[in-house]
């Protein structure tokens, strides 16, 4: 099977290196990886924004970067949920069929559900909180919404479970939004920044020194937040603790 | 009558898809001891339920709990320690001030503590103005949950019913619970 | 890009303490209702049975309301239709009128609210008397509901102290919850008795039986039926439920979900006029047969006024009612705004991060999150977009569509990390608002990627 690793923009710009440890991660396993050039955006900013039609031709360019793949493979549940759950319908609107939300995963929905890995070299001594973002939880079904009488399960506290050394938590708000939200961020500023403030509070309150999870837009806002009040707390993406010592 | 036909063409002119009525039969929840249940979910609700234990008469079991009442209500023939029959007043308003009603409830709802009563009074109004309120039923009387509870009330016709769950309350200030907030402050069911 | 919600919502927030106690106690109760759900073995599946019985019956309004009204007037009812607000308020001066009724004494209706009818009544000189406690808190502060089923959440106790210090005379600085709520018990007491007319809304009304369903805690729609010869019910026509066996599927999820309760004190049934009274329906469209004409927003009918959207709301928790322009607010709100008027009530559309928290709890399942994405895609052919979001989306789809110049951009990015504070941090700046900005990466991970340095 060959995998295309789609590393979103910002990724692309701001944590290349969460690129880099998911390429690391997914070759270290001996899956067939390779990553199509020149990618930018999956356009997500613009429809959550509004302009859903602006987003027409990245994902008309994200239809064929992928073509020869039989995976696409991503770092960011957020944006890999927009391309499986949005890309089809600004497809169709322009006449096209979407091939990528058929064969589009998160890289830790891919690794629990497809490669099904039981084991990591991975090592991590740290106390950890997961981050269960909004769209990993309630779009791609990473682990069970709280909201759901569904039983307990996060497919994230599995894969970090593999790592040796490390201790795992969860927030008493277990998936409550962090005030992202993509343009929300800043049309709403005063709102988005108590949302993170009182994230990254409930974070800390289980006593982590990490604040981990799949999404790096959520782990970029609880940064902002974390780098203006100077709290004792970091964050790190989930990759980067599964890929540790690769 | 132009309202309602402009009503109703509008309604038709934007009905797009039908969809059909579900198939209502589900696995809801049941439980072993019912009498338990519904005693819990009314303590939860700010009530008590009490078992009358052989040998007990009623009257005793709601003088115990209710020793202060002075002007009680009941149009119930066994209620002997009724003070008044309500229903030789004319004016619900003559109702004001009543410290404890009695009544009959047709069964008991385990999953929530309600009762449900019919009205089997002159005025309505007694279920609700008294300081407290006993309702009787029959210990045996006790469905599981809301859908065996409206099956039950099929083929009873009545022009006010209600299920009662505890007393009146209210949490409209600061989230913060109160009884009596308009109706009974106090509620005991008393199991026959 | 602010809007009058955004805005709204910073003169919330700047009341830390206040928006903390807000948040947190709205929050209480999303922690009651998940309690409550979970104790319910078939709660997925009950929420997919209100669904499913709300899509039929939304469909079928013309036979199930016609079903409503034969059964009613069966029952001895009298049955009025309203096509709108006006005509709503105008049947209602019309009965207060033939019974020469100067007092209405009512259970709170958010339908009345959406009609206005209360200001219009009291213009013509009525004396209407909220009887919920929030309500009637509300009525004496003269403002208006903040949150559809906790209606005064956003007063504190010490306000309502005061307030009724001036209102009832009770004791000086006593803002006990206990001894303030009996002392409106005891002001109300007279109200209910000497009422000419009793009015109440319906959480429900059964087309099977014609008969309509009140849900209360207080017992205040009953205690006001119980004295007055008339009682007018209003409701909203997607209220209708096809049968008693319907009915029980949604008073299992009703006060789970709303306020974590498994059920209300008052389930109330109303079938009959009392003897020598009138009981008169009022079915109301306002609008709601509109909403059957899209597709996209149509299950917005399926609601049942639970609140528990806004409860769990991250948005609603920090910003209050009152910052929504809609008289309902948070994710219902925003949508049912939409739907009335979409240019007038475009500001409530930024008050969402796209969470859908809100879609996971509602009972009967309404995709309000995934609404309220697919309003913000009409906001600019209504001329609602905000000029400088078009503008960074345009800017973002001009870049993002030239990965030449998005690898360039990327390279001298870098440079913004050393950009001097004051031009990174200012008024302009919303992100820098309590959030310092990312730090781009000295190569990008197509940069990277091209210099082999991925291995």
């Amino acid at each position: 099977m060959k995998i295309g690793l789609f590393i979103p923009c910002y990724i692309n710009a701001v944590y290349p290196e969460v690129g880099v440890a998911s390429y690391k991660l997914l070759k270290s396993l001996g899956l067939d990886v390779d990553y199509p050039l020149d990618q930018t955006c999956c356009g997500q900013p613009m429809a959550n924004a509004g302009f859903e039609h602006e987003s027409l031709g990245l994902a008309v360019r994200m239809e064929e970067l992928f073509s020869k793949y039989d995976y696409v493979v991503g770092p960011s549940a957020s944006c890999v949920a927009f391309v499986k759950e949005n890309h089809p319908g600004i497809l169709e609107k322009a006449g096209h069929v979407c091939m990528n939300s058929k064969k589009i995963y998160d890289i830790c929905e891919f690794l629990h559900d497809v490669v099904k890995v039981k084991e990591l070299k991975a090592e991590f001594p740290h106390k950890v909180s997961i981050h269960n973002s909004c769209h990993g939880v309630r779009e791609l079904h990473l682990s069970s919404p709280s909201e759901r009488n569904i039983p307990y399960y996060s497919k994230l506290r599995d894969l970090l479970s593999l790592v040796r050394g490390i201790e795992i938590f969860e927030p008493k708000r277990i998936d409550e939004c962090c005030g992202f939200g993509g343009m929300f961020a800043v049309e709403e500023p005063e709102v988005s920044v108590c949302m993170g403030q009182d994230k990254v509070k409930d974070h800390m309150s289980t006593g982590a020194e990490y604040i981990t999870g799949a999404d790096s837009s959520c782990l970029m806002h609880m940064e902002g937040v974390i780098k203006r009040d100077n709290l004792p707390v970091k964050t790190i993406h989930i990759v980067e603790i599964l890929a540790s010592g690769l | 009558m132009s309202s309602k036909n402009d009503i109703l063409s509008a309604i038709r002119s934007h009905t797009g898809k039908r969809y059909n009525m579900p198939d209502l039969t589900l696995d809801a929840i049941v439980y072993e001891d019912k009498i338990a249940q519904f005693s819990d979910a009314l303590q939860a609700a700010g009530g008590k339920a009490v078992l009358l234990q052989p040998g007990e008469d009623v009257n005793d079991i709601i003088r115990q709990h209710f020793p202060d009442a002075a002007r009680i209500a009941s149009n119930l023939p066994d209620i002997t320690c009724a003070t008044f029959n309500p229903d030789d007043l004319a004016d619900p308003r003559e109702l004001n001030n009543t410290d404890l009603a009695i009544v009959e409830g047709h069964f008991g709802v385990a999953e929530n503590g309600a009762v449900w009563i019919t009205r089997q009074v002159k005025h309505k109004a007694l279920y609700f103005i008294s300081n407290s309120l006993v309702m009787l039923i029959d210990r045996e009387a006790i469905v599981n949950n809301m859908h065996e509870a409206y099956k039950r009330t099929e083929g009873m016709t009545y022009d006010f019913g209600a299920f009662i769950s505890g007393p009146s309350k209210t949490a409209d200030i600061e989230q913060a619970l109160v009884f009596g907030a308009h109706g009974p402050v106090g509620v005991l069911v008393i199991l026959k | 890009m602010s809007t009058k919600h955004s805005k709204a919502a910073a003169r919330f927030i700047a009341n830390r303490k206040q928006e903390a106690w807000h948040d947190e106690t709205l929050w209480m109760v999303r922690a009651k209702r998940d309690k409550m759900s979970h104790s319910i073995p078939e709660w997925e599946r009950l929420r997919e049975l209100a669904s499913d019985i709300k899509l039929y019956s939304n469909s079928h309004l013309d036979t199930l309301l016609e079903e409503f009204e034969k059964n009613a007037l069966a029952n001895g009812a009298i049955v009025h239709w309203a096509k709108n607000a006006a005509e709503h308020n105008a049947i209602v001066q019309e009965i207060l009128r033939q019974h020469d009724a100067h007092t209405l004494i009512k259970s709170k209706s958010m339908l009345t609210e959406e009609c206005g009818m209360n200001e219009f009544l009291q213009e013509q000189g009525y004396d209407i008397i909220e009887s919920d406690l929030g309500e009637r808190i509300l009525q004496w502060m003269h403002l208006h509901p903040s949150h559809i089923v906790m209606p005064a959440i956003h007063i504190k106790r010490q306000e309502v102290g005061e307030m009724m210090e001036r209102v009832l005379g009770t004791e000086k600085g006593n803002s006990d919850p206990t001894y303030l709520t009996h002392a409106v018990r005891k002001n109300m007491r007279e109200k209910f008795l000497t009422a000419d007319v009793a009015m109440t809304g319906a959480n429900f009304a059964v087309a099977s039986t014609g008969e309509i369903v009140v849900c209360t805690n207080e017992g205040n729609a009953d205690m006001g039926t119980s004295f007055p010869k008339v009682h007018i019910a209003t409701f909203g026509m997607e209220k209708i439920v096809p049968s008693r066996e319907a009915l029980g599927v949604f008073t299992r999820l009703l006060a789970r979900s709303g306020t974590g309760q498994p059920v209300t004190s008052y389930t109330s049934h109303y079938c009959k006029p009392k003897e020598g009274g009138e009981f008169h329906i009022i079915i109301v469209d306002n609008g709601r047969s509109d909403i059957l004409a899209r597709p996209d927003h149509i299950r917005m009918l399926n609601c049942i006024r639970c609140g528990e959207c806004m409860n769990t709301c991250p948005v609603y928790r920090r910003t209050g009612g009152y910052s929504y322009t809609y008289f309902i607010p948070g994710p219902v709100g925003i949508n049912l705004g939409m739907l009335k008027d979409p240019v007038k009530y475009s500001d409530n559309v930024s008050a969402c991060s796209l969470c859908l928290s809100c879609s996971n709890v509602c009972p009967v399942k309404i995709d309000l999150g995934e609404q309220i994405y697919r309003w913000r895609q009409d906001l600019d052919r209504i001329g609602k977009a905000s000029t400088e979001k078009k503008i960074m989306s345009g800017g973002m789809k001009f870049l993002m569509e030239r990965p030449k110049l998005f690898n360039t951009a990327l390279r001298f990015a870098p440079l913004v990390n050393k950009m001097p504070r004051f031009m990174i941090y200012n008024g302009l700046n919303a992100w820098g608002k309590g959030r310092e900005l990312p730090t781009f990466a000295k190569q990008s991970f197509n940069d990277m990627w091209k210099n082999n340095k991925i291995k």
